[in-house]
């Protein structure tokens, strides 16, 4: 890239502000974040794992069982359904509230408090691209520097 | 047909409580886990103690959303806990109490119930909520007539109160924050602040848990995290496991940079209280509910106006977040700004909050009635799945 083109993506950069949806968005990926069980990849995917489920040594000295033990697999196909189904299949179970969305607390009366997105001490100022909070001038330094708009989301 | 002893599976979303009513309960992980440095095989539950290196620990959860979805896990699980390995019993010569989530879904209790009574082959099976548990050991130590249970867990905080043994369906509050968010939320700000811990969910969960506290003053503790030098008292350094000579981290003291001892650790300032306030403000993470002491009075406000005094008076609290030191006065002292100044304000930190749930069964097997809470192989088999709808409620 020439310099005189970087230039111009720079001013570009300054000029453009994140809109309403692209910040709502934003908004919505760190909640979802906040429900993530794992950040990075199973690290022995790339293992070919024996299908075998770990056996562990019977619970009883000598196995009164009749039957044969149904293994872990079975009921994961048994029983799948995702999340999103049960929610639905509960709008039938339970139709009328009280119940599973109704138990969901409403909004607090109290005001939202802001942090700054740096050091995460109170914040008075809203960065003008992107709406994050930040506390002061070296702390919207590093928020530009690192964060601002060099995050698509 | 009445034994001598029952067996409690307190079987939550984190951690699942086990053993025979006689005995100790065994806290198990209910995940199983994948380690970087060994590649020979996956652990299941406890059996983590085992693993040398735990950096970089991959969590295969059964429960989502505070729900059991993944059974394959579960079941993996469940066969390690009912195993000689951990906490061995024969299902069909011992009763066994399980807890659902509140509000579980129609078709896990079905299948909760299919795999106890076919798989295990249980005798009597017990199918009830933790909180009510919980409220059953509150109210046998008390001799109260209504309690407000919360339960603040790995998934949600749930507040349940209860009328003369009754969960009060209408007063029931759910909200979104449990530990895994505030584990999540810390990693997060410390992968930006300071050292990329963001696949360390395991350690930085330990790190959480011993240097995090609730603030019982939120902004006059930010004024002390602004301070330099000795007059910020909360600044601390987290020493992190090397795994060689520190199997778990530790919170100490800062020092200077010329006494530096090598070890690698994490700056904690207002993180220890800013982490736990979630709990109070969800909104300060963006998340649009009231925090607890608020869910308190508005699950209160729900109930029967005859009831409130008595509810007020019994707020019990246990789960894991109820750990964290101040947890208990803060909501005391929320909830009593909150009530009207003529009502008393009782707000209790179950016993061992992590097992309170767990030792409620224990106290419930020795209810003359136990049996006619449970329901049996017999009952299963002439009736089915419906009649546990009936007899079970979730
Ligand atoms: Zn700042
Ligand atoms: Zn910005």
């Amino acid at each position: 890239m020439t310099s005189r083109e970087s230039g111009r993506v720079k001013d570009a950069e300054k000029r453009r502000v994140l809109d309403d949806a692209a910040r709502k968005r934003r908004a919505r990926k760190a909640i979802e974040a906040l429900e993530q069980d794992n950040f990075h990849e199973d690290p022995h995917a790339d293992l070919v794992m024996s299908k075998k489920v770990p056996k562990f040594a019977d619970s009883n000295e000598k196995p009164t069982r009749k039957k044969k033990a149904k293994s872990a697999e079975y009921y994961k196909m048994r029983f799948r359904k995702t999340f999103a189904q049960l929610v639905e299949e509960d709008a039938s179970f339970r139709p009328d509230p009280p119940n599973y969305l109704s138990a969901q607390v409403p909004p607090s009366k109290f005001p939202d408090r802001h942090f700054c997105a740096v050091c995460g001490f109170p914040s008075n100022y809203t960065c003008i691209p992107c709406g994050a909070r930040y506390c002061c001038v070296r702390c919207l330094g590093t928020h530009l520097d690192t964060r601002c708009l060099k995050w698509t989301a | 047909m009445s034994e001598s002893s029952c067996y409690i599976l307190d079987n939550g979303a984190y951690t699942a409580k086990a053993g025979f009513s006689t005995m100790e309960p065994k806290v198990v992980p209910n995940c199983i886990m994948k380690a970087k440095s060994e590649r020979r095989r996956p652990f299941v539950g406890s059996q983590i103690e085992e693993c040398r290196d735990a950096s970089g620990l991959f969590y295969i959860l059964p429960f989502q959303k505070g729900f059991l979805v993944n059974w394959d896990t579960q079941k993996t699980i469940w066969d390690f806990i009912f195993s000689k390995e951990c906490c061995p019993v024969n299902f069909s010569e011992t009763p066994l109490i399980i807890t659902e989530p509140i509000y579980n879904f129609s078709s896990i209790q079905e299948a909760i119930t299919e795999i106890f009574f076919e798989e295990y082959e249980c005798q009597s099976l017990l199918r009830i909520n933790a909180t009510d548990l919980a409220e059953y050991h509150y109210r046998k130590t008390h001799n109260n007539e209504c309690t407000v249970v919360v339960d603040s867990g790995y998934s949600y905080t749930y507040i349940v109160p209860y009328i003369k043994g009754k969960k009060y369906k209408e007063g029931i509050r759910r909200i979104d924050v449990g530990g895994k968010v505030l584990t999540n939320h810390l990693k997060e700000i410390l992968s930006y602040r300071q050292l990329n811990v963001m696949e360390e969910s395991y350690v930085i969960n330990q790190a959480k848990e011993d240097s995090c506290f609730v603030s019982q003053d939120f902004m006059a503790d930010m004024e002390i995290a602004r301070r330099k030098g000795s007059s910020n008292t909360i600044v601390k350094d987290y020493v992190l496991p090397d795994y060689t000579t520190i199997r778990r981290g530790y919170l100490r003291d800062i020092v200077k940079p010329d006494e530096d001892l090598e070890q690698q650790t994490l700056r904690l300032n207002n993180e220890r209280f800013s982490i736990p306030e979630l709990l109070f403000r969800p909104s300060d993470v963006g998340i649009p509910q009231m925090g607890i002491p608020e869910a308190i009075m508005h699950s209160i406000e729900g109930c029967p106006e005859e009831n409130k005094e008595s509810l007020l008076e019994n707020i019990v609290l246990y789960g894991g977040n109820t750990l964290f030191p101040g947890f208990r006065d803060r909501v005391f002292n929320e909830v009593r700004a909150f009530a009207l100044d003529h009502f008393e304000v009782n707000v209790t930190l179950g016993e061992n909050p992590v097992t309170y749930a767990w030792e409620g069964g224990k106290l419930m097997f020795r209810d003359p009635d136990f049996y006619s809470f449970c329901m049996t192989r017999e009952e299963y088999e002439e009736e089915g799945k419906a009649l546990a709808f009936e007899r079970f409620d979730i």
